[in-house]
């Protein structure tokens, strides 16, 4: 046990002095920064001015909805003082112009479209015609003035009916004041169901990154050895087993450090600027402790999981080359993983996504998933940690068996054949 | 007791035998080579008895114990492709190296200071591996076979691509290291190393034991029937009815004496009839080399149809390249 402490030791102490690992360390949390300070910059400083013309004979009805559009928004309570970074959700302000149609109307407004000169039209047309309403935007991407347009199209139209049954205008006000508030909170392990989603993204990606990038470095340190001949002098001194358990764990404990830096600083940002910037909407990203218990949980067996089994195709092959062949079949339940996280994310407790997290290569992204999204049952959860931890022992027990044969064999890549007598040398 | 014996051990790879019935013992204490040509098998032997690989049959023993892991504790093994992490500062290396064989740091870096001030390399202490030249690296990994005091010493290979000085450096720490009571194998196919350094000997060829036995013992088998002449002056006593073979060079001759009773009689009556053709400066009478003794078992050994000149050819060359090494 000494000795595999030992050797994940230096393999740190090794790793974390290079260069390489000080830069990705920094790099990433301020490309990261930077990302989230950028899209704040852009929101705050977009355009929201509107110019919207509302085209109608129905003089009364065209007020109506100028009214309701140049509306001040009900005044959010905005947090006082703090962190100038912290900027409000923004909504456009709107000018708008009445215009009776007449023959070249349209024509017209199109022109003034494709000039810049408005940001959308909205043609009421009599009662009688078949279509009564149409929003024309200048660009179809513009959500936020469309859906506003429509909005107060709506609100008009219900306060008019309102006031042909005979409401009083200041009863059709409180009816119209209170829209349903979305409550996201639904128990307390979701306070925020996007700001959930966002951090899961995050912890999904590391995940990902750091499983394929250690467990290639574990290969690549198990080439370096057969290359340099030092595992010659190493085997003579330690068993296989404690070779590469030092080296799994060494290289792993690199991994996490980076992991826990860069988790840190995720929190610190998106903690100090209020959060990301994602289609207008500000998301902090949020983590309860369980998930991030389960996080590390997963995160360790699935690297625990991947290197071993990259430390065997290291163990097979003899360059750095022959490794790029192999690493496909590393690869592959990764790419499924990303490739299913549509079906993870809408519905986590759907029975092909309960089946496909209890699939060991799978689990470790796919299981965290269900635990942060959905609602496994806890025996679900044990069994795929039980038969994850057993998958391990058992490629720990073949990967050293192929190490300790492999690495005397150096000059040609065995054979499927050759493999399986490895396997039983003792 | 032997420290080491191996017995019936044979070793196959796929389809090739690298070791076939290979016996042999070493005796405590004893400066022991394994020799044989390129590929012979004894590199294949060495990973047997420090367990790297196992044996498909036959037996190994270590200390006079069956071979346990324990033992390796008490073994230092240098092999014969050298290797270090090359990015690791020397002195964490040995200190690294030292621990795994269970000392404690402080007590490595001690030792290996004072290792590398008795091989002059004390100035490479505090540099990374991948700066040092060769024969100093291997300085280094031969320090780290030492630094924990094995009883068994094991080198593949020791003085290979070394210059002769620092080979000579390495060679006088071996017999100091036997005068203390260790015992040492170290394989090479340097016949010279080995006359001149190995209480005991085995020899190895196409994965078999060939000869083996103390050296005293194996000289004694053959007759003194090799006699070297220095002269000046007419070679005319080379056609002496006792030669049987000569093999001349400037100013010097190599003779083989013809087998005889009495062969000590011969040589002096070339002597005699030498002197009255030439001037003599230098007359030896002597056994075989030990590489003379090698080429000979091998081409007894040799089975009929297989060119039993080619595999002494493959030793000479083996011979010049290392030669060649070790003078660039």
């Amino acid at each position: 046990m000494y000795n595999v402490w030992l050797i994940a030791r230096r393999e740190y102490i090794e790793r974390v002095h290079t260069r390489g690992f000080v830069i990705t360390t920094i790099m990433v949390p301020l490309i990261m920064a930077g990302f989230i300070v950028g899209s704040l910059f852009l929101g705050a400083h977009e355009d929201m001015d509107r110019r919207v013309v509302v085209v109608s004979q129905d003089l009364q009805l065209a007020e109506a909805v100028r009214t309701e559009l140049v509306r001040p928004p009900a005044a959010k309570a905005t947090p006082s003082g703090g962190i100038s970074l912290r900027a409000p959700a923004r909504t456009p302000k709107f000018t708008v112009d009445i215009v009776q149609p007449d023959a070249n109307t349209r024509a017209l407004l199109d022109s003034d479209l494709d000039d810049n000169r408005i940001d959308g039209y909205l043609w009421i047309a009599p009662q009688s015609s078949g279509a009564p309403f149409s929003y024309t935007p200048r660009s179809s991407s513009d959500q936020v003035t469309r859906s506003a347009v429509l909005a107060s199209l709506n609100r008009a139209l219900l306060r008019r009916q309102l006031a042909q049954r005979g409401v009083p205008a200041a009863n059709a006000d409180a009816l119209l004041a209170a829209p349903a508030e979305v409550q996201a909170a639904r128990d307390s392990r979701h306070h925020d169901r996007t700001g959930t989603m966002v951090g899961i993204g995050i912890l999904f990606f590391i995940m990902y990154f750091v499983i394929m990038n250690y467990g290639m470095n574990v290969a690549r340190s198990v080439i370096e050895e057969k290359t340099s001949r030092i595992f010659e002098v190493m085997l003579a001194a330690v068993r296989p087993e404690e070779m590469m358990a030092g080296k799994i764990l060494g290289v792993g404990a690199v991994g996490l450090t980076q992991v826990a830096i860069w988790l840190v600083s995720v929190v610190i940002f998106t903690a100090r600027s209020g959060g990301i910037n994602i289609g207008g909407e500000l998301i902090q990203p949020s983590f309860t402790g369980l998930q991030l218990i389960f996080f590390f949980v997963y995160f360790l067996l699935g690297y625990l999981f991947y290197s071993s089994i990259a430390a065997a195709f290291g163990a097979m092959t003899n360059s750095e080359q022959e490794l790029q062949q192999m690493n496909i079949f590393l690869m592959l339940p990764l790419i499924f993983c990303f490739v299913s996280l549509g079906t993870m994310l809408t519905s986590p407790d759907s029975t092909i996504a309960r089946a496909l997290a209890l699939v060991p290569p799978f689990t470790p992204l796919l299981m965290y998933m269900r635990v942060a999204l959905g609602h496994p049952y806890s025996w679900e959860v044990a069994l795929s940690i039980t038969m994850l931890v057993a998958c391990i022992a058992g490629l720990v027990w073949l990967t050293s068996r192929i190490y300790r044969v492999g690495v005397l064999m150096y000059g040609k890549r065995p054979t499927l054949g050759e493999l399986m007598r490895w396997l039983k040398y003792s | 007791m032997s420290i080491v014996a191996l017995q019936h051990v044979r070793k196959v790879y796929d389809t090739k035998v690298a070791v076939d019935d290979l016996s042999f013992s070493i005796d405590a204490g004893m400066m022991f080579g394994l020799l044989g040509p390129n590929g012979s098998g004894k590199t294949s032997s060495i990973r047997m008895m420090i367990g790297m690989t196992l044996p498909d049959s036959g037996s190994v023993r270590l200390f006079g114990q069956p071979f346990d892991r324990s033992l390796l504790a008490r073994v230092g093994y240098l092999p014969e492709e050298r290797g270090l992490y090359k990015k690791m500062n020397v002195l964490e290396q040995l200190v690294f190296l030292g621990s795994l064989r269970g000392l404690h740091a402080a007590e490595a870096r001690k030792r290996a200071k004072a290792w590398c001030e008795r091989l002059n390399i004390a100035e490479a202490l505090g540099k990374k591996t991948e700066d040092l030249s060769k024969g100093m690296q291997q300085k280094i990994q031969f320090i780290s076979t030492l630094l924990h005091e094995p009883d068994l010493i094991i080198m593949d290979e020791p003085f290979s691509g070394l210059d002769p000085v620092n080979a000579a450096l390495l060679m006088d720490v071996l017999i100091e290291m036997r005068g203390k009571g260790r015992t040492i194998l170290f394989s090479t196919h340097r016949m010279d190393q080995v006359e001149k350094m190995c209480d005991a000997i085995a020899l190895i060829h196409n994965s078999r034991l060939v000869l083996s036995g103390s050296m005293r013992e194996i000289k004694a088998r053959y007759p003194r029937n090799r006699v070297e002449i220095q002269y000046e002056g007419d070679d005319a006593f080379l056609r002496h009815p006792a030669i049987e073979g000569v093999k001349r060079y400037p100013g010097r001759a190599e003779i083989q004496l013809r087998p005889s009773s009495s062969i000590d009689d011969d040589s002096q009556s070339l002597l005699s009839t030498a002197m009255r053709c030439a001037r003599i400066t230098r007359f030896e009478v002597t056994q075989p080399t030990l590489e003379e003794i090698f080429i000979e078992k091998v081409r007894e050994t040799a089975t009929p149809g297989e060119p039993a000149v080619s595999i002494s050819k493959s030793v000479a060359a083996a011979d010049a390249r290392e030669e060649a090494e070790t003078h660039v």
